[in-house]
């Protein structure tokens, strides 16, 4: 006698969910991947990068009055810092020649790639895998 | 009459279950809710290397031997490296590293605002090759194989391209989008006319994670809602709890990026496609991919919506090695890396494929 379907709520639960997902995203991105969308969005964006321009510029000119250094005053000396940092490493990296700093630690490195399971047929087995492949212009799916 | 006592006794069973399993989600919810973020890349390793965004790892290796060549992988510039080292058992990191090879993980930290003028020419021509030495150095073998994910892999790519004469060994590139024109939605939020890259990058220097954040997340404008439903549902269940959790992490702990880099990579490759037309350069450099002559592995998804089949198929038709393999997998953009699509399917077809290239 054939067993009679068991109602599982949960499993129905995950797949309302993936069901859901799959429908919204599809709405959304049909909306989304629209010209009119990108336009407004970024004309939105662009609004708020203006906004926060002008206010910087407005920041920067009061600390400039007060003799005080602006957020790019400091940002001016990071990036000089940045550059030593940079020169400084190279220097290091010539001081100290590759050869000198082999420091060869840890297992040896004799490791051979396996044996495939099939042990005796492998070596058919991996020529059938190549031609296979060939066959299929070297691509493989799963 | 007996058939009919057993259909009650399994619908008895079956409602139990329910029960039992919504008192759980109450009290794990809790914990849930309140609990402290989950742990991740907990393998052992050590930081060999670190300068300003860049930090590089080297993972203690688990094998007696390892193959020859060490295996550096590359990660995103977009996100944390940890997706490779989710949790013990959840990790590629430790998968390969049991698996025989010497693995290092370049990593990237969130740019500083004195490094909004990184380029690609400082992520290709200084920080991989720096990598690359640090890796020699360390292992005393004169080369390395590359695995590259995401933006990794676009960056593995141009590298490839610019260093032909190597050190490179092996080439191993994971959703790595090439036809950049193919990521259609990102093409039309990025169209020319209305994105005003330059007042971006200019006004901002560093794009906030939460930019980069909302550029991923509008592909897929359900996936939190789902994910919190899915997760509620099984919230009985510790495993998919943890799971869910240092996935969620991971896209929480998105990074920013610096200004100039964005707006190369926006004007170069999103918007002229040079990397496709073979017309890309960096630092002076041609990264033609057909200057590409080591053996190279192209692992697609087939739901990627971040990195679409199509953008990343080009790759191999462009190289010019004669080992190429394509392996396109089920599942999505992350599941490629990590969870147990990746457990099952990708991770054994990349030490297959790696293993016979590392001697």
């Amino acid at each position: 006698m054939s067993e009679k379907p068991q109602i599982d709520l949960e499993a129905s639960f995950r797949e309302m969910v993936t069901q859901w997902e799959r429908n919204f995203d599809a709405f959304a991105n049909q909306f989304m991947g629209t010209e009119s969308f990108s336009k407004s969005m970024n004309q939105a964006q662009d609004a708020q990068l203006k906004a926060q321009q002008a206010f910087r510029n407005w920041v920067s000119h009061n600390l400039e009055a007060m003799h005080l250094p602006s957020r790019d005053d400091i940002l001016r000396i990071g990036e000089a810092v940045h550059r030593l940092d940079r020169r400084l490493a190279r220097i290091e990296e010539h001081l100290a020649p590759p050869d000198t700093q082999v420091q060869k630690k840890g297992p040896p490195r004799t490791k051979q790639p396996p044996v495939r399971a099939e042990a005796d047929d492998g070596k058919v087995k991996k020529v059938k895998k190549d031609k296979k492949a060939k066959a299929n212009g070297g691509k493989e799916e799963s | 009459m007996a058939e009919q006592g057993n259909d009650a006794a399994a619908i008895g069973k079956q409602v139990q279950q329910m029960v039992e399993r919504a008192i759980q989600r109450g009290i794990k919810g809790f914990d849930y809710v309140t609990g402290s973020s989950t742990p991740v890349g907990l393998t052992p390793k050590d930081v060999v290397y670190e300068r300003g965004t860049l930090r590089l790892y080297h993972y203690h290796p688990q094998s007696e031997e390892v193959y020859r060549v060490p295996v550096m992988l590359v990660m995103a510039t977009t996100n944390k490296s940890f997706v490779f080292d989710l949790a013990p058992g959840q990790s590629m990191v430790e998968f390969l590293l049991k698996r025989g090879f010497d693995v290092f993980v370049v990593d990237w930290a969130a740019p500083q605002p004195e490094e909004r003028g990184l380029t690609l020419a400082d992520y290709t021509q200084d920080f991989i090759p720096t990598c690359i030495r640090q890796v020699q150095n360390i292992t005393g073998e004169p080369d390395v194989s590359i695995v590259g994910y995401c933006m990794g892999g676009v960056l593995s790519v141009i590298y490839a391209a610019t260093h032909a004469d190597g050190p490179l060994k092996n080439l191993a590139c994971l959703t790595t989008p090439i036809d950049w024109h193919k990521m259609e939605l990102t093409q039309v939020w990025q169209d020319p006319r209305y994105f005003d890259v330059d007042r971006i990058a200019d006004t901002l220097g560093i794009i906030p994670a939460d930019i980069v954040t909302q550029g991923f997340e509008m592909q897929r404008p359900a996936q939190r809602v789902a994910g919190q439903m899915r997760v509620w549902e099984q919230m009985w269940n510790d495993e998919f709890v943890k799971s869910f959790r240092a996935f969620e992490r991971w896209g929480n702990e998105t990074l920013p990026l610096a200004g100039e880099y964005f707006r190369e990579t926006t004007k170069e490759l999103a918007w002229e496609n040079k990397l496709m037309k073979g017309r890309l350069k960096v630092d002076g450099k041609s990264a033609d991919l057909a200057n590409i002559r080591v053996p190279v592995l192209s692992v697609s998804a087939e739901h990627d919506h971040l990195a679409p089949y199509e953008s990343t198929k080009p790759l191999l038709e462009l190289v010019s090695s004669e080992d190429k393999t394509e392996v396109k997998l089920k599942g999505g953009h992350v599941s490629v890396i990590a969870g147990p699509n990746a457990v099952r399917r990708m991770w054994p077809r990349l030490d297959e494929w790696l293993a016979e290239r590392s001697v």
